[in-house]
Order: C-alpha cells, then sequence, then structure tokens
C-alpha cells in the first residue's frame, strides 16, 4: 500500500528525488507531489498542535475546566469505555448513520440518473428537493419528535431528510456530467433506455459518484450529533452532551477526537477503495 | 432521382431555436442519395452543418422539414443499423481494449455468446490491436482508441458507418495509417460510409465521391464522382497524380469562395 493519504493523483516521483529539491517543490507552484515530505509534513503539523496544547494545559495558563490536558483527556476516554458502555454508544451511532446514509444512497441514486435523463422527473422534483435543500436540519427536530417520538425512527429520518435531498442533486450532477459522447456511442450500438442508464451511464459516473457518497456521509456524521443532542439517550452525542451538564471537559474532548477519528477513516478507508476500484483511470 | 437508393436524404432542413424564440437555420432543404457500398464524403468549411447532415441520418438529431431512409426505412432515432464514430474519443475507460469491442456486440441478440466472442475477437485483429486486447483505454494513444471505436462499431454490424470527423484529434502520422488502414477496412467490409471531415487531403484520398457543402446555412456546393476518376485502391502516393490535385483543387476553391464569402460577410 502506498503512504499517499490524500493524493490520489499523487504522481510518480523520479528514482531518487534530490532531497534538497524534493522540499524546495513543496513551495513551488503547481509542481510535482511529494508523497514522503507530505506525509512528514501532516504528521509534523499534527504532532505540533498536540505539543502546544500540552504545554498551555500542564503550565496551568490556562483552567483545566477550560483546556485539560492530552493526559487527562486520554484518561476520561479509558473511563468512558470501561465504565460508560461506550462501545456500545459508537455502535449505536455508526448504526444511525450508516441506516440514514443508505436509505438515502438506495433512492437517491436511481432518481438522481432519472432525474438526470428524464425533464419530467426533473420539473416535479426539483423544487420540492430544492425546498427542502435550504431547511436547516435542527429546525425540522421539533417535528420529527411530533411524528415519531424520540425512537430510532425520528433520528434515522432526521439525518436521512439531511442528507437526501444534498446526495440526489450531487447524483443528478454527477449524471449530467458524463459525455454525450457516451450516450450516443451506447444508442448507436442498440441501447435501450434502460440498458444506456445500467450500462453506460451508472458505470461511467461510478468513480464520480463514490465520491458524493463519501462527502455525504460526512454530512451525515454532523446532523447525527445534532439528533443526538437534542433527543436520545445513547450514542456519542448524548454522552457528549452529558459530560458537558456535569462539567466533564475530559470527556467533551474525549467524544470530539471520537467523532473526528471515525470520520478519518471513513473517509480514509472510501478513498482507497476508490484508488482500488478505479484503477483504470490512472 | 432513382429509386434505389440505399440511403434517400429527402429535402431535409434542420433549424435551432434561439432563446430568444427564434428559429436559425443551419441546413437549408437537400437531397442526397447514396448507393449501398458507396464511401461519401462530407467536406466544407467548418461549423457549415455537415455534421449535422450526418447526424440526422443516424438518427441523433430529428429534421425540422423532410424525411430520411435507410434500406426503405424511415429513420426515426438512434439505432445498430447506424453506427457511429466520433471525432472524441468515446471508448468506455471502465473496459478494456477488448470489453470495448465486445460491448458493441452486447445487445444483439441475434447471435450467441460464443459467435460474440469470435466477432470481438475478429475485429480485434483486424484493427491490428491484438497484443493489445487486455490494455486500459487510458493506456493506449488516440490512434489506438479510435481504432477501438472503429472496430466496436464494426462489430454491431451497422448498415451504414457514420463517421464525424474520426481523424480530426490525432496527429500527422497516425492520421495517416488510419486514413490506410480504413481503405483495407473498407475494401474487406464493403460498407456504406459517410465520413465528415474538413481535410481536403483526406477527402479526396478516401471517397468515392465528394459532396462539398456551403457556409451555414448549409447547401450542397458540388457532388463529385471521385471513383470515375481515381482509382479504386489507392495508396499515399495518389497524393501526387494529377488527378488527384486537381480534384483537391476544385474542392479547395468552392471552400475557399465560402470562407472569403463569409469574411466579406462580416
Amino acid at each position: 500500500m502506498e503512504v499517499t493519504p490524500r493524493k490520489a493523483e499523487a504522481e510518480q516521483s523520479p528514482a531518487r528525488p534530490d532531497r534538497k529539491s524534493a522540499w524546495r517543490d513543496l513551495f513551488t507552484f503547481r509542481a510535482a507531489a511529494q508523497p514522503r515530505q507530505e506525509l512528514w509534513l501532516g504528521v509534523g503539523a499534527f504532532l505540533l498542535v498536540l505539543v502546544v496544547w500540552s504545554i498551555v494545559a500542564e503550565s496551568g495558563l490556562v483552567q483545566p475546566q477550560i483546556l485539560p490536558s492530552p493526559r487527562a483527556v486520554v484518561a476520561a476516554w479509558l473511563r468512558l469505555f470501561t465504565e460508560a458502555g461506550y462501545l456500545g454508544d459508537i455502535a449505536i451511532s455508526v448504526a444511525r448513520v450508516w441506516a440514514a446514509f443508505l436509505a438515502s444512497a438506495v433512492i437517491a441514486i436511481p432518481l438522481g440518473i432519472l432525474m438526470s435523463g428524464y425533464r419530467f422527473v426533473t420539473a416535479v422534483t426539483e423544487p420540492i428537493i430544492d425546498f427542502v435543500r435550504y431547511l436547516p436540519v435542527p429546525a425540522l427536530v421539533p417535528l420529527t419528535l411530533i411524528w415519531l417520538g424520540i425512537g430510532e425512527g425520528s433520528k434515522v429520518t432526521l439525518l436521512w431528510i439531511g442528507t437526501f435531498f444534498q446526495l440526489i442533486l450531487l447524483i443528478a450532477d454527477d449524471a449530467r456530467r458524463v459525455p454525450k459522447e457516451f450516450i450516443e456511442t451506447g444508442r448507436t450500438l442498440g441501447a435501450s433506455d434502460g440498458a444506456l442508464m445500467k450500462d453506460v451511464l451508472l458505470r461511467a459516473m461510478l468513480p464520480n459518484m463514490v465520491d458524493s457518497l463519501r462527502i455525504t456521509l460526512g454530512w451525515c456524521w454532523t446532523y447525527l450529533i445534532v439528533a443526538e443532542i437534542v433527543a436520545s439517550s445513547s450514542g456519542i452525542g448524548y454522552e457528549l452532551w452529558t459530560a458537558r451538564r456535569y462539567g466533564k471537559t475530559p470527556e467533551v474532548f474525549a467524544g470530539i477526537l471520537t467523532i473526528g477519528i471515525i470520520g478519518l477513516f471513513c473517509d480514509q478507508a472510501i478513498r482507497m477503495l476508490h484508488r482500488r476500484w478505479f484503477r483504470y483511470l490512472q | 432521382m432513382s429509386t434505389s437508393a440505399f440511403i434517400r436524404i429527402n429535402q431535409v432542413a434542420k433549424a435551432f431555436a434561439t432563446p430568444d424564440g427564434g428559429t436559425i437555420p443551419v441546413v437549408d432543404p437537400l437531397s442526397i442519395d447514396i448507393k449501398e457500398g458507396e464511401f461519401v464524403v462530407f467536406v466544407g468549411p467548418s461549423g457549415c452543418g455537415k455534421t449535422t447532415v450526418m447526424r440526422m441520418v443516424g438518427g441523433l438529431e430529428t429534421p425540422s422539414a423532410g424525411d430520411i431512409h435507410l434500406d426503405g426505412k424511415r429513420v426515426e432515432g438512434p439505432s445498430r443499423d447506424k453506427g457511429m464514430v466520433f471525432q472524441s474519443y468515446s471508448s468506455f475507460p471502465w473496459l478494456t481494449v477488448l470489453g470495448n469491442i465486445r460491448f458493441g456486440l452486447r445487445y444483439r441478440n441475434d447471435i450467441s455468446s460464443a459467435e460474440k466472442e469470435r466477432i470481438a475477437r475478429h475485429y480485434l485483429a483486424l484493427v491490428g490491436l491484438g497484443q493489445f486486447a487486455d490494455y486500459t483505454i487510458n493506456r493506449i494513444s488516440g490512434g489506438m482508441r479510435q481504432r477501438v471505436a472503429i472496430a466496436r462499431t464494426l462489430a454491431a454490424n451497422p448498415l451504414v458507418l457514420l463517421m464525424d470527423e474520426p481523424f480530426g484529434a490525432l496527429d500527422a502520422l497516425s492520421r495517416e495509417r488510419l486514413q490506410i488502414q480504413l481503405m483495407e477496412l473498407r475494401r474487406a467490409e464493403r460498407k456504406t460510409v459517410i465520413f465528415v471531415t474538413h481535410d481536403v487531403d483526406e477527402a479526396v484520398l478516401l471517397a468515392d465521391r465528394i459532396v462539398v457543402f456551403s457556409a451555414r446555412p448549409a447547401r450542397i456546393l458540388a457532388d463529385i464522382p471521385v471513383s470515375a476518376t481515381l482509382p479504386e485502391k489507392r495508396s499515399l502516393d495518389i497524393l501526387d497524380i494529377p488527378e488527384f490535385r486537381q480534384i483537391r483543387r476544385e474542392v479547395l476553391a468552392l471552400i475557399r469562395a465560402q470562407e472569403t464569402g463569409l469574411e466579406a460577410a462580416e
């Protein structure tokens, strides 16, 4: 596995690059990628933040109630896992996100493709989608509570509303960007509308679609925390909010970091799959 | 007009709608009859509407007036009977070279899958890509991609092959090689071909017959039976013989007159 976390398009650097010029390239406008140096910079910046945080917290410059030290956060984390059943909270949060995300994708992918292909579908759905899309998700919390109570249904529905109406437009755009020549080639080779969408359109848009799904999954996490803070008795968001109520700042930090780490992990996993599935793009 | 035409373009016109409710005529009513097995080249100033005429034959555009018949049947939209090769690369990057050629046979229900495989490999070899069967499209050159597109279209066994400036994006050497290869393919396959280009040398080299179009809106300026004066079997040496140069001069003069006309009008 190559170690180029963010640059899927990382160019092949020459066999043994001159160290100095590799670093200089990082400051040259549109120079070739330097995967190794870039990785070190990323790790370095991360460590720098950690070190500054440690110094400020440990030196007593800031009250631990405001900024707990990294050590205190790690300790809080362990407490969460051993005493508060945090693994269960993580599992339920991940399950909510994926349930809503899959429900969005299963409907948004076919409907988005139909939107790109048939004026009728666009004309009927677009005004509704655009209207819902501009509603802030928290504004819908009261309504989902009235309709569905405080069970799992209301949370998953909230996440679904938050992602579906964004995702469908992204999918429709991905489908519209497929070159006209691909579609016309399919037609002149005898493909029906259905075959055209399945064998040409879907295949051609797939790499961009996976990116759209990845981005939407990130938004899904955002809404999850909103849903769990407002009305829940489990999940990462709930634990976060409970910790605040009792003034446990280290636990609040641990919760935030947990969300960040899960998000980062999902994102990187999908990027890796993207590189593996779509080798033909390179 | 004879009644035996394989492709009959009958009083066909095309106008595009403008946003303000008007229309722009792109093709004035024109008629062309094409015989089976004929290689017809459409030439004319760029943007003159020759591609639009060909796309109407392919069913990818609908005529505003008139009708087109292919082998006695009215053209009502795209189908496998009208194979198309585009200028820009239309090979599918998610398939290999052979996979792309196989795709040309995907929607044929009249033959077994073993037969499909045989046909796909036949055309793979015919366009000289035998060693590249398993290459992905992004790893082969522009000329090779166009050969994939041609093989894929031929594999679908269309009644007519429509080629829209297929070599326009290639470098000079690749273009020459593909021109020669197309002439060989054509002798082997005896397909009816409509070929659009603005390269006059290419037109005279390939054509049985050249239809010269005016500047927009397209009208027919001349219909030149090239095969009456040039031999059927041609090579690049033909570029030097007097008959070739004569036809070339004739076509160029017609197109130049159009372009100076355009400049004067501006």
